[in-house]
């Protein structure tokens, strides 16, 4: 290769699996979770941080991975839309976005899902304003977001009833 | 009654798509797959004088380079083919393609970008299409004569005008002489981007057989398969395009864009592929953006109302290279005097080179600016006379059976109870017992527009339905799913018709090797043209049904029923058998079968391309309540009512989630989006945090409904209406905040300054007539 870059082996989990991957200092997490962890869900709209589609939950706090170095990643959780079924079973949050027909291209949608999911960890009882912020930094151009924070306020009701 | 059209089923492509697992453009990986990165011209208008690209060549994982020199005589463009691959000798936009790399990696072929030496002399440019049409404009397309282009561009030779589209009925100025009153005003709307949050890109691969296939998130395969062999013409005379899903299109995402840089790259990393991806500054610059105009209306109006004359003038930014700006033109002049009756109309619509970004199809193909125009003219004058802006509209707007502004009858008309709705909806006969400044010290203000769209007449839409063995159909179309439901919708249409299970349906990627033509998946036109050929395709399927169990029952086809899926001798129910039993019966070692269907309006075939009447009329109004802060001159919309004419809701969840989506997109384009490029041509603000797309923060209360003004050649009475929902909510923000505050704003967005300068403005002339 004509471009030269330091490695650096890190150690971190990824949607409940452990990893060991050598990467470049200059990837961002982003990067390696599309082009060598075959993991396409996560999507690049902009790598500035503007847009969101590219959000993933690190140590359980919402991110945009276009801005996450992956070493900085090391020692940490991270999950991704792939991780949120758990044994083929669909998550609250993408249970109510299908039924509340929040999804039209889909194509903000993992990194939706990714800040609504860390938002509800953090605030199980969110009122319409606090939903709305909690996704401020997620474009649509689809939706004009309506159904969007029906689907998270409904998923927030569902798992308070879970309790 | 139907069974499941006219019912809000969830979308069928919505599990995947929460899941991450759907595939769009960039998600498509392949074996020995190379990355492409473009070089790209910093100036507006510059002559090459040299492109030295040995460095870059010989930089290790640099697997092609390419200038526009080794792509002699490609040309593309739907309208007018003007656009090279590649620029060759002149470059005529900021961010124009120069060079382009394949290498190993990604960093790789950017590194290698800036080891290619190019040397500009920079020539004279023009970014404003006003003057551009003046004799001494610096001529961007001095061979535009010399190209090859459709037969109804009226392009002005020794200009940068492309094309001039003009619309008589009746006689003008005896029109203004029958009127009592008589108003003339300029608008302009800005240039703005679709703002789809998926970046264009493509994957293409010319394999050892030298058979090209291109993979992309485009809105139209057969259409781009098409561009490409016409541009390409011997270099490449086997193409295959497959249409991956679209993260948002608008109209952004057709025609030859990042496919052009991936093929010519392929041709020469033959056989491995190569993807493209552009980043976001890339997609502002070099993709497609909406055709900023000035548009010049006049209207004669009786005094109590009623329109007599409407002149409109509209100039047509189309930037440095003509795409669809064109048809555009041709279009929606067609379109420019709105939804009402008036006898004398004079429409001219000018489409204008610049060295500005491209412009092309945007939703609403140009309606969106008219509708700004017609909209606000009619306040004015609504105002002028002391008429209700809804009695107004209500006694011009176009009914069943009414002859439009062009001469042309139309049919499934609901443009008069879109109004009536987005009036109850937002209180509009309630809002004078609002008060008039909000607690917290702002002014309320309410306004209300109404618009049109038209369709491009004639296209054709092939489908073909194979019903398997197992009871499994597979709909297979080109139509694309670009977020706006067609999967569904169809899917919809063909259960209906075949009385099967939604359940039961697949659908097909659109390619162009297997679905047969289709048009395009723009103009609104899926739901009606791929709709009544899947209409067609399913009852071509039940036919067979019918000779089978003709068959298998020893009588005629005459003689059997076909109902709810089932087929047997009429009268004796019980005996019926399901199509997939039908099938067993009769071919044990296994069978499909096949249906077609090919829909092209009837009173179309043997008429030129964009010959014939729109096929269909869409409608819309909007009604918008507002706040206005004259301190910081912010409008923030509260409330905006939104209503759409749709022939018939296949889906009604799909209906109002292009409502929806239409008020929040409108909102952006009123109050927060501009492309702002200087006089030397440059974007300044090529990224997501200095362009401001409305967030969750900034959408307003949504009251969405609509309208079924039922269209009896559509399937089940469909028309379309995706592009017809942002139009009208413009005007209906511009005229509350008049309402409001009392300015008339003219110019697109709707900035804070710009009303703090109006508010100033109208202070200033106040004091004035005060101390008179």
């Amino acid at each position: 290769m004509a471009a030269r870059f330091r490695k650096k082996t890190i150690d971190f989990r990824l949607n409940g699996v452990s990893y060991t991957r050598e990467v470049k200092t200059r990837q961002t997490l982003l990067e390696v979770l599309r082009d060598e962890l075959g993991l396409m869900g996560t999507k690049v709209g902009c790598e500035s941080g503007d847009c969101g589609s590219c959000t993933v939950l690190l140590n359980g706090k919402p991110v945009n991975s276009c801005l996450v170095l992956a070493v900085q990643a090391d020692g940490c959780e991270v999950i991704t839309v792939e991780g949120l079924e758990k044994n083929g079973k669909l998550d609250s949050l993408q249970q109510t976005f299908i039924e509340e027909g929040a999804v039209q291209c889909g194509f903000c949608t993992p990194g939706m899902l990714m800040s609504a999911k860390g938002l509800l960890d953090e605030n199980p009882a969110p009122t319409e304003a606090d939903v709305r912020r909690g996704i401020a930094g997620n474009l649509c151009r689809c939706t004009g977001y309506v159904r969007i924070v029906k689907a998270i306020q409904k998923a927030a009701e569902t798992e308070r009833g879970h309790r | 009654m139907e069974k499941i059209v006219g019912k809000p089923i969830t979308r069928v492509d919505v599990v995947d798509k929460v899941r991450g697992a759907a595939v769009y453009g960039a998600d498509v990986k392949l074996p020995e797959m190379l990355h492409g990165a473009v070089l790209r011209s910093p100036h507006a208008h510059a002559r090459i004088v040299s492109v030295d690209v040995s460095g870059a060549e010989a930089l290790p994982g640099v697997r092609a380079v390419v200038i526009g020199e080794n792509l002699p005589g490609v040309l593309t463009g739907e309208a007018i083919r003007d656009m090279p691959f590649i620029a060759r000798g002149r470059v005529r936009f900021v961010g124009e393609p120069v060079a382009a790399v394949a290498a190993e990696d990604e960093a790789t072929a950017l590194q290698a970008l800036d080891k290619i030496k190019v040397v500009y002399e920079p020539l004279p440019s023009v970014v404003n299409a006003v003057k551009a049409m003046t004799a001494d404009a610096p001529l961007i397309h001095p061979e535009m004569m010399t190209y090859a282009r459709i037969g109804i561009l009226n392009p002005v030779s020794d200009s940068n005008i492309v094309t001039v589209n003009e619309y008589r009925q009746g006689n003008i100025e005896q029109g203004f002489q029958e009127s009592d009153y008589v108003f003339e005003n300029e608008f302009q709307t800005q240039m703005v981007q679709h703002g789809a949050i998926e970046p264009h890109c493509a994957v293409a691969q010319m394999d050892a057989a030298r058979k090209l296939t291109v993979w992309t998130p485009n809105d139209s395969p057969h259409r781009l398969r098409k561009d490409l062999l016409d541009s390409l013409g011997a270099a490449c005379s086997h193409i295959r395009v497959i249409s991956t899903f679209v993260g948002g299109g608008f109209g952004g995402k057709g025609g030859v864009k990042a496919e052009a840089i991936a093929i010519a790259l392929a041709l020469k990393t033959c056989p491995r592929p190569v993807k493209v991806v552009y980043n976001r500054a890339e997609v502002f610059l070099a993709s497609l953006v909406k055709h900023a105009t000035v548009i010049k209306i006049k209207t004669g109006v009786k005094r109590d109302g009623v329109l007599v004359a409407r002149q409109v003038e509209i100039v047509w930014d189309t930037g440095a290279y003509a795409e669809k700006g064109p048809v555009v033109c041709s279009q929606a002049t067609a379109a420019a005097a709105g939804p009402y009756r008036i006898p004398h109309i004079h429409l001219k619509g000018s489409c204008v080179y610049t060295n500005r970004m491209v412009a092309g199809a945007y939703r609403g193909y140009g309606t969106p600016q008219l509708a700004w125009a017609h909209e606000s003219q009619m306040d004015i004058i609504s105002r002028k006379l002391g008429l209700d802006p809804l009695e107004i509209r209500l006694k011009n707007v176009l009914r069943e059976g009414d002859v439009n502004p062009i001469g042309n009858p139309v049919h499934s008309v609901g443009v008069a109870d879109c109004l009536l709705q987005a009036a109850r909806d937002v209180g509009w006969k309630e809002r004078k017992e609002l008060s008039r400044v909000t607690p917290e010290g702002r002014y309320r203000g309410f306004g209300m527009g109404c618009s049109t769209k038209n369709t491009k007449t004639p296209s054709g839409s092939g489908a073909v339905i194979y019903f398997h063995q197992d009871g499994r159909i597979m709909i297979a179309t080109a139509s694309v799913e670009v977020g706006q439901g067609a999967r569904t919708v169809l899917a919809q249409i063909v259960a209906e018709a075949l009385e099967v299970p939604v359940e039961s349906i697949s659908y097909s990627a659109p390619d162009t090797d297997f679905t047969p033509f289709d048009a395009s998946t723009t103009s609104s036109r899926t739901t009606f043209h791929m709709g009544n050929a899947l209409k067609m395709a399913a009852e071509d399927v039940k036919e067979q049904f019918v000779q089978l169990a003709a068959e298998i029952f020893n009588c005629t086809p005459q003689e059997i029923e076909a109902a709810g899926g089932r087929v047997g001798p009429a009268g004796r129910p019980g005996e019926a058998l399901t199509y997939v039993e039908a099938l067993r019966r009769q071919f044990a070692a296994g069978a499909c079968v096949i249906g077609r269907g090919f829909y092209y309006p009837p009173e179309a075939r043997g008429k030129a391309f964009h010959g014939s009447p729109s096929l269909f009329w869409m409608y819309g109004a909007h009604a918008a309540e507002v706040e206005v802060d004259t301190e910081t001159g912010r409008v923030e919309v509260t409330r905006l009512a939104a209503a759409i004419d749709v022939g018939r809701a296949i889906n009604p969840t799909n209906c109002l989630q292009q409502i929806e989506s239409g008020v929040v997109h409108a909102v952006g384009t009123t109050l927060l989006e501009d492309m702002v490029v200087d006089e030397n041509g440059r974007l300044l603000n090529p990224n997501l945090h200095d362009y401001k797309m409305p967030t969750a923060m900034d959408a307003p209360e949504i009251l969405p409904s609509f309208v079924e003004a039922y269209h009896r050649e559509g399937p089940y009475g469909a028309k379309g209406m995706g592009e017809v929902v942002t139009n009208s909510a413009m005007a209906a923000i511009g005229n509350a905040v008049e309402d409001a505050v009392g300015v008339r704003l003219t110019e697109l967005p709707l900035t804070a300054e710009k009303v703090c300068a109006a508010l100033k403005e109208k202070k200033r002339q106040n004091d004035a007539k005060k101390r008179i």
